[in-house]
């Protein structure tokens, strides 16, 4: 091997695992630049439409996680298909929110009550 | 005549071939997969066979060092640990408590978290209203389940018994509103996410799937007591432990003397088969070993009420009383039966079954002493 390519396959067998093994929040960090959005699907925990407070239930497997995040007056809920009242939205309802994140934490847009099919 | 006479002996040796083909052991993979798939199965399996320690991600909470600590007997199949799970029912919503923990709530803590609080496991979450224990489930066959299509599912289900029979079934649905499948209430859609959250939730070792630690009780990690930086493994060992458990094959069941064919007759004449369907059929894979393969599964996916003796948390859609019918595959290497364990033998799971099962119990305690052994000669081929 040219003494050129054998440096050249090092460096790439050498960088690979740091890249693959990279962590999610660099990744996401640079995403989250680019578009600083996030989407969030998940159960209602607990919900107040006084103080504008939403929590999902959200996760992978068994693992699950709480996702907090407030309303502003400008955030929308839409429940099917029509605009509704965060009033109406109670703990169960699985949701599909729009969220971004200010440094008061994440701030939903969008809200939308998902139709879940029975059974 | 030579000619047809040459290809019926062709025939004849192909099929023979066919009818000798290897019986399936526990831990083996899946017949027909390609060498590269093979060589994925064996990389998967050093990783789910790996100790992991805090340095390389285990904790601060955990129930195991390794896949394989839970799931050793043999090679990938099933324990004898117990793990406890906790939620909250409050009819008709079922709040999985993971704002305090649950809902599998972690018996171990490593050195480093047990200075820094004074703990030995996680807190038991004082909003629960019930505790399950949780055998370590077989995982034969898995990648099989994960491919029958939910349409199948929803064709078996049948909530409101419009057929009479005293038999519901109704899939459980995950927080996002999916179809389930996977784990005792049929809570987890994918077998992918039910490894995924494994991982996270079993040895806490975070992963690109679940890439945050999961705190103690609602609060925060005291600093330091985690030292591997998140995610603690990475996409390709994610992937090939996945591989590992998708391409472990269910066990060829044993040939049936005249008792077991008897016994196998029974299981479907006394109700058994409403719920324990005996074969399922794959969807589309690209992988021509999972591709629309017909398999002995001996399960609907759904929920039933198994009753008030059985019951014990809530997840999803699932009631206390809930239960996803228990894929009936290595049965046979089965010392302990039902989710927690408390039934030592085929004989007493059957007769702790209530609710929807309890009409095929009925039945199965009318048998006649012959017969109720023949069924049970049957079952102990599986």
């Amino acid at each position: 091997m040219q003494p050129r390519i054998r440096t050249a396959a090092l460096t790439v067998i050498l960088l690979t695992p740091l890249v693959a093994s990279a962590p999610t929040d660099w990744r996401s960090l640079n995403s989250a630049q680019a578009a600083p959005s996030y989407t969030y699907q998940g159960t209602v925990r607990a919900v107040n439409a006084r103080t504008g407070s939403l929590e999902l239930i959200t996760g992978v497997g068994m693992s699950l996680r709480v996702v907090r995040m407030t309303t502003a007056p400008t955030t929308r809920l839409i429940a099917a298909g029509a605009t509704s009242r965060f009033a109406d939205l109670k703990p169960g309802d699985v949701v599909r929110a729009e969220c971004r994140r200010t440094a008061a934490g994440l701030v939903a847009d969008r809200v939308e009550k998902l139709a879940v099919g029975t059974p | 005549m030579t000619r047809p006479r040459g290809a019926a002996v062709l025939l004849l040796l192909l099929a023979g071939g066919g009818g000798c083909q290897k019986p399936v052991k526990p831990g083996d993979p899946l017949p027909g997969l390609s060498r590269a798939e093979r060589d994925r199965f064996d990389h998967g399996k050093v990783v789910f066979d790996s100790v992991f320690t805090p340095e390389t991600g285990l904790g601060p909470l955990f129930n195991a060092t390794g896949c394989g600590e839970c799931h050793e007997n043999p090679a990938g199949g099933r324990g004898d640990e117990v793990e406890v799970h906790a939620t909250a029912f409050h009819a008709p919503v079922c709040d999985p408590l993971a704002q305090e923990g649950g809902p599998v709530i972690q018996q171990h803590t490593t050195p480093a978290l047990k200075q820094a609080l004074g703990i030995d496991q996680e807190p038991f979450p004082p909003s629960a209203t019930a505790r399950a224990m949780r055998t370590s489930p077989v995982i034969f066959g898995r990648g099989l389940l994960d491919l029958v299509p939910d349409s199948v599912l929803l064709a078996y289900a049948d909530p409101d018994d419009r057929n009479h029979d005293g038999v519901k079934g109704r899939p459980n649905r995950f927080v996002d509103g999916r179809i389930g499948r996977f784990g005792r209430k049929a809570f987890v859609p994918t077998l992918r996410e039910f490894n995924a959250g494994a991982f996270a939730a079993e040895m806490s070792v975070t992963n690109p799937a679940q890439p945050t630690e999961e705190d103690v009780g609602g609060k925060p990690l005291p600093a330091g007591v985690d030292p591997a930086p998140d995610p603690e493994i990475n996409q390709e060992q994610l992937d090939l432990t996945d591989d590992f458990v998708r391409f472990l094959a269910p066990p060829t069941p044993l040939k049936l003397g005249k008792e077991g064919r008897r016994g196998r007759d029974l299981f479907s004449h006394i109700g058994c088969a409403s719920c324990h369907i005996p074969t399922l059929r794959t969807g589309y894979s690209p992988l021509p070993a999972l591709n629309n393969r017909e398999f002995a599964a001996y399960t609907d996916l759904l929920l039933h009420d198994m009753g008030a003796d059985l019951a014990d948390i809530c997840l999803g859609r699932a009631t206390p009383a809930d239960f996803r019918t228990e894929p009936l595959l290595d049965l046979r290497g089965a010392e302990h039966f039902l989710h927690d364990g408390r039934a030592t033998t085929p004989e007493q799971a059957i007769e702790l079954h209530g609710g929807e099962g309890s009409g095929a119990r009925d039945r199965f305690k009318a048998l006649s002493a012959a017969d109720r052994a023949a069924l049970v000669a049957f079952l102990k081929s599986l």
